[in-house]
């Protein structure tokens, strides 16, 4: 039974894992830009999150104010900074991102301080539910039930939609977009604002449940990277598979080896890399 | 290949390095500690700039290396000598293992997966804490000694670590100019075409991941010797991000350029932090301003300069000739 409670906490950490990798995973298939200030995002979005809270702000409001102003920022970086290193060489993109991520990550320390905080579970979710003999927290659950829906809503938009299909042909050949007409900038400066966004969100969504410290960053970046790798970039289905799976796993060793727990994230990535390189799902 | 990359001329930078640091610092473990980050920042550049691979995780060997040095003197007081023999041998190993793992993708996959292992071994070290001693680290490592004496004086440390660095350099600077470095070079240039024409291109990047691993590894040892203490922030991720970032400001195109920005890096860190805790903003820009217009790093100033020197000394002769 502890078993099935932490696969339902699993569900809800993996979900929050799939919408990072997710944002990261729309940004590099149009751009072929590998932003490792990915984790920034994710960071800018829990900390404006706490700030908001904080001042009073009930979280229903914080939650999309602050997803909204990390889309803002990252489109504002993209269309001022990002676009002009796109033709440069990956070493770049990670120099300029992680260059990036290091002020975001100071900036937070000068702000708020360096020891970071928490964020109270928020109003009319502050109950549990009881399952069997184990309580269950309703924030958690409310996380699994708005990713799902985000899940569901993000696969609509980017397979069922002109909006998704003008992404998807951009990835395949943003060249041929531009002799059609399309102002490849603008939509490159839309998607980038968009998985950032997306980055920002599962930061707030996450916020409340872990807390926010300046360092979170990194960590959240190496787990996004991982959820690829293993999904395969560029799958969808994939990102969702893998980063469910590495919710689980992390959660189910939370109560078999707690001092293993973040440790076996890795060594299942070693694993399925060992078995198949190009990740579960991925197709090159 | 630039007049100035050539391995005597680099050779002579090294040296005149080595002799001058101890004029132009203060601090004998600032100085120590440039010439073990360069020779691990070369070791990096031996990947990035020699065989194009972008790795993130150079920290992994560089924490092995501490720990190696902090659990082997500290538990069954090993001397020196075997523990970096030792330090270089786990280093080439766990480099084989992680590269075999990470190569198996190409491109951004392969950074991911780099630092992905990083930290992989950063929770290891921190999970298996009876060993590395967790958050605490290991301390009271001692400085080595040479014929009775130890070697706890600021500059007597330098002089051993400056012998291992020349050494390592000169090392390198064979390695990237042999039949094996200019294959790797063709590796980074195009790798499916040294693949066609019979080249174990795999094979290749796992010794050139090898190699790197071992002085990187070697590095670490001799830091934790330097400081005293085998932390567990020389394994996390910000150690490997400082490596990449130090090779990639000082420059891929030459060993030198990775000793400079290994200095570069060090002092500014030196100067700034005691100024400004919070330095690493000024970092942050100082990635996007290098990123933006200074590609190829510092060793690109010196080339420039160098070259706009040569081209005003020879400068009337040339234009004649052109018209």
């Amino acid at each position: 039974m502890i078993y099935l409670f932490q696969i339902l906490n699993g569900i809800g950490l993996g979900m929050l894992y799939f919408l990072l990798a997710a944002g990261l995973s729309i940004i590099f298939g149009l751009l072929q830009f590998v932003n490792f200030a990915h984790g920034a995002f994710y960071l800018l979005g829990a900390y404006l999150t706490y700030d908001l809270v904080e001042r009073g702000v009930s979280f229903w409001i914080a939650l999309p104010v602050a997803t909204l102003i990390v889309a803002i920022v990252a489109g504002a970086i993209e269309a001022l900074l990002l676009h002009r290193i796109y033709k440069l060489p990956h070493t770049f993109h990670i120099l300029v991102t992680v260059g990036i991520a290091l002020v975001f990550q100071e900036l937070a320390i000068i702000i708020w301080g360096p020891i970071g905080g928490s964020v109270p579970t928020p109003d009319g979710l502050g109950g549990v539910v009881m399952l069997g003999n184990f309580v269950y927290p309703q924030y958690r659950l409310f996380t699994i039930a708005v990713t799902a829906v985000l899940a569901g809503g993000l696969w609509w938009l980017l397979e069922g939609t002109r909006v998704g299909a003008i992404v998807r042909a951009g990835s395949e050949s943003a060249s041929n977009m531009a002799l059609l007409g399309y102002n490849t900038m603008r939509i490159n400066t839309a998607v980038f604002a968009f998985g950032a966004g997306l980055a920002g969100l599962a930061g707030a969504l996450a916020a409340p449940i872990r807390g926010v410290e300046p360092f979170m960053g990194a960590e959240a970046l190496s787990v996004a990277f991982v959820v690829v790798v293993i999904g395969g970039m560029g799958s969808y289905t994939g990102a969702l598979a893998a980063g469910l799976m590495i919710g689980i796993i992390q959660s189910l060793m939370t109560t078999i080896w707690p001092q293993g727990a973040q440790l076996f994230i890795y060594i299942a990535m070693a694993a399925v890399i060992a078995i198949r390189p190009r990740g579960l799902l991925g197709r090159v | 290949m630039h007049i100035l990359d050539t391995a005597k001329v680099q050779i002579c930078l090294a040296l005149a390095t080595v002799l001058l640091l101890p004029f132009v610092l203060n601090s004998g473990i600032l100085a120590t500690e440039i010439l073990i980050y360069a020779m691990v920042v070369a070791a990096c550049n031996l990947l990035l700039g020699y065989t194009g691979l972008l790795s993130f995780g150079q920290g992994i060997f560089f924490g092995l290396g501490t720990y190696v040095a902090g659990v082997l003197t500290t538990r069954w007081a090993v001397p020196i000598p075997l523990v970096l023999l030792v330090a270089v041998v786990l280093g080439g190993l766990v480099a084989t293992a992680v590269g075999w793992f990470s190569i198996r993708r190409q491109g951004v996959y392969f950074v991911m997966l780099t630092l992905a292992f990083a930290q992989m071994f950063y929770f290891l070290a921190y999970t298996f804490s009876d060993i590395t001693g967790g958050d605490n680290g290991l301390l009271g490592v001692p400085r080595p000694q040479i014929m009775g004496h130890v070697l706890d004086g600021p500059w007597g440390y330098y002089s051993f670590v400056a012998i291992f660095f020349l050494v390592i350099f000169a090392v390198l600077l064979v390695v990237t100019r042999s039949t094996f470095g200019r294959t790797l070079l063709a590796i980074r240039e195009n790798e499916g075409r040294a693949a066609a024409i019979g080249f174990p291109v795999r094979l290749f990047k796992i010794e050139a991941f090898a190699i790197s691993g071992a002085i990187t590894a070697l590095g670490g040892a001799l830091h934790a010797l330097l400081i005293g203490i085998a932390p567990l922030e020389s394994i996390n991720y910000h150690t490997s991000e400082m490596i990449l970032v130090m090779t990639i400001i000082g420059g891929s195109t030459s060993l030198f350029g990775s000793v400079m920005g290994a200095g570069f890096y060090l002092l500014l860190s030196d100067t700034l932090s005691v100024i400004w805790p919070r330095w690493l903003l000024l970092l942050g820009l100082v990635l996007v301003t290098v990123a933006l217009f200074f590609q190829r790093g510092l060793w690109g100033l010196v080339e420039r300069g160098w070259d706009a020197f040569a081209e005003r000394r020879k400068g009337p002769q040339k234009e004649a000739g052109d018209v």
